[in-house]
């Protein structure tokens, strides 16, 4: 190893640096603190065996002066001192030092405190090592992390854009929504159309599970439940009589998306499937294992459809139901996921059901869309502004106050 | 996934000792099932009273491992608080799954 000797005294010097020499290192000396200083700046050199009492720079001031310099590698320091005097050790180290000699050095003394340095500068290389190869791990780290999210972000606007437009009006309903994912992407999705002149269709599922598979099912779903008879949409097909596309009953829609989606990994989802005609006002309504929506009546009555049904894609024969009933002008039908009832605060307390209805019963005479706006503000404050465990999904249809 | 063991006859009782089964424990505790089923017990009843809430990942891995059980198995729940029942009744589990309120019940129901 190559080790800076400082002395002012030349024999002493001579002496040391032929013991040094003989146990191995190379020695590169110095005649005063100003010189060393000069060869530490200039060289690698990271041992230094220095005499205290010098002229100019004494031992102990190039010592401070080591540690105050920030050097990107680390200096070790034996300093020598004729005095060996307890307050010399305080004063040595508190400067800096990493370790003392008392002169006269004996050769064993000097080559075993030589090789306690060695030690420490070997485990000291070592972490410089490894933290290089920590920074080199955590830059890919950050750049693999920022093309996921980049990724992500692109898949989250792909399913923002397959929801309906905002306050889309159609037959004389307007729908309403709002769509907030717990990730960037979702297992919920929605959507409201018009099937033709006479009736209106609307659907909200939520895949189980989360993230990116989730999602995945979730845009398929979605691409999938299109009014388009031409895609192999399964809600209307042609009749084969009269050749004129006919509109499937929820329950029948159901049991077709159940055929086509058997799950093969324990993943299922959960829908509500509705029909407007607009014509008879009959609302007719599926429930696969979704909560079922709320009816908000013009004169306020606030009533929950459905009675439960099984989600979709877990057996292969299942029975689904359909119900009926009627809607009248200024009704308004809330579809929501379940995110929004087990939306927890921080006692780890459920929104819940009750709440919801006590919402809703409160505003009922708000216009729709800031009504979901508050409702949102509501599950905000409740989770005390934490984010989201599940995805929230509201889908608001209201029955116009005039008919076209 | 921690459960409670009990032997009554030929019917394996396990206590879910978890109050959360969700997305994050979903997989061990369908293995845990899964290994139950695959050392020999053909009788599970799943004693659920500790337990508040499980989401679509939990519901989904009861039915994985009541489709692992067969037909010539049977995977009995017991002791569902409220949260869950609720949930049960509107996914219509409760007419997959034999329901009971005890864990003795439940044994009765299945033993041979």
């Amino acid at each position: 190893m190559k080790i800076l000797l400082v002395d002012d005294d030349l024999i002493a010097r001579k002496v040391a640096s032929a013991m040094l020499q003989h146990q191995g290192h190379e020695v590169v000396e110095a005649c005063d603190g100003e010189c060393a200083w000069r060869v530490i700046q200039e060289s690698d050199i990271s041992f230094v065996v220095s005499d205290w009492v010098m002229p100019g720079l004494a031992g102990v001031d190039l010592c401070r002066r080591i540690r105050a310099a920030g050097l990107s590698r680390y200096v070790y320091v034996i300093l020598c001192t004729s005095r060996g005097e307890k307050s010399d050790l305080i004063e040595g180290m508190d400067a800096g030092a990493d370790d003392f000699l008392v002169k006269p050095v004996s050769a064993d003394e000097l080559r075993v405190k030589v090789r306690a340095g060695e030690r420490v500068l070997r485990l000291q290389q070592g972490l410089a090592d490894k933290n290089q190869e920590l920074a080199r791990i955590n830059t890919q780290l950050h750049s693999s992390h920022k093309r996921i999210e980049d990724d992500l972000k692109a898949a989250a606007w792909m399913q923002q854009n397959l929801l309906p437009l905002p306050s889309l009006a159609a037959n004389g309903f307007r729908c309403s929504w709002r769509f907030e994912p717990s990730g960037y992407v979702a297992g919920d999705t929605f959507n409201f159309f018009p099937m033709d002149e006479h009736a209106v269709g609307f659907y909200l599922l939520d895949v189980s599970g989360h993230g990116v598979p989730a999602a995945m099912l979730s845009v398929t779903l979605s691409m999938v439940l299109t009014p388009e008879v031409t895609r192999g949409s399964p809600l209307k097909r042609s009749n084969p009589q009269s050749e004129l596309p006919e509109l499937l009953s929820p329950d029948a829609v159901i049991r077709e998306l159940n055929r086509r989606f058997q799950s093969k990994d324990d993943r299922y989802f959960t829908m509500l499937y509705g029909l407007i005609d607009t014509r008879s006002s009959t609302l007719r309504l599926a429930q696969a294992g979704h909560p079922g929506p709320v009816l908000i009546g013009r004169d306020g009555r606030i009533e929950i459809l459905g009675a439960g049904g099984m989600p979709v894609g877990l057996w292969q024969e299942i029975e689904f139901d359909c119900i009926e009933t009627q809607v009248h002008p200024g009704d308004r039908l809330l579809l929501y996921s379940d995110g929004v009832t087990e939306c927890l605060d921080q006692h780890g307390e459920a929104f819940g059901e009750a709440r919801l209805l006590n919402y809703l019963a409160s505003r009922s005479s708000e216009r729709m869309d800031e009504l979901l706006g508050g409702l949102l503000e509501e599950l905000g404050s409740w989770r005390n502004r934490a984010a989201s465990e599940d995805d929230i999904s509201l889908l608001a249809i209201e029955v116009a106050e005039e008919k076209n | 996934m921690r459960f409670e063991e009990r032997r009554i006859d030929d019917v394996l009782v396990a206590k879910v000792l978890e109050s959360r089964i969700s997305a994050d424990v979903a997989a061990p505790f369908k293995q845990a099932l899964v290994d139950y089923i695959i050392n020999g017990n053909r009788r599970l009843v799943l004693d659920l009273s500790d337990v508040t809430f499980i989401d679509s990942s939990g519901l989904g891995a009861l039915i994985g491992s009541l489709k692992a059980i067969g037909e010539d198995g049977e995977l009995a729940l017991c002791g569902a608080r409220e949260t869950v029942a609720n949930m049960f009744k509107l996914t219509r589990m409760n007419k997959v799954f034999r329901m009971f309120s005890t864990p003795d019940d439940a044994v009765a129901a299945c033993s041979r």
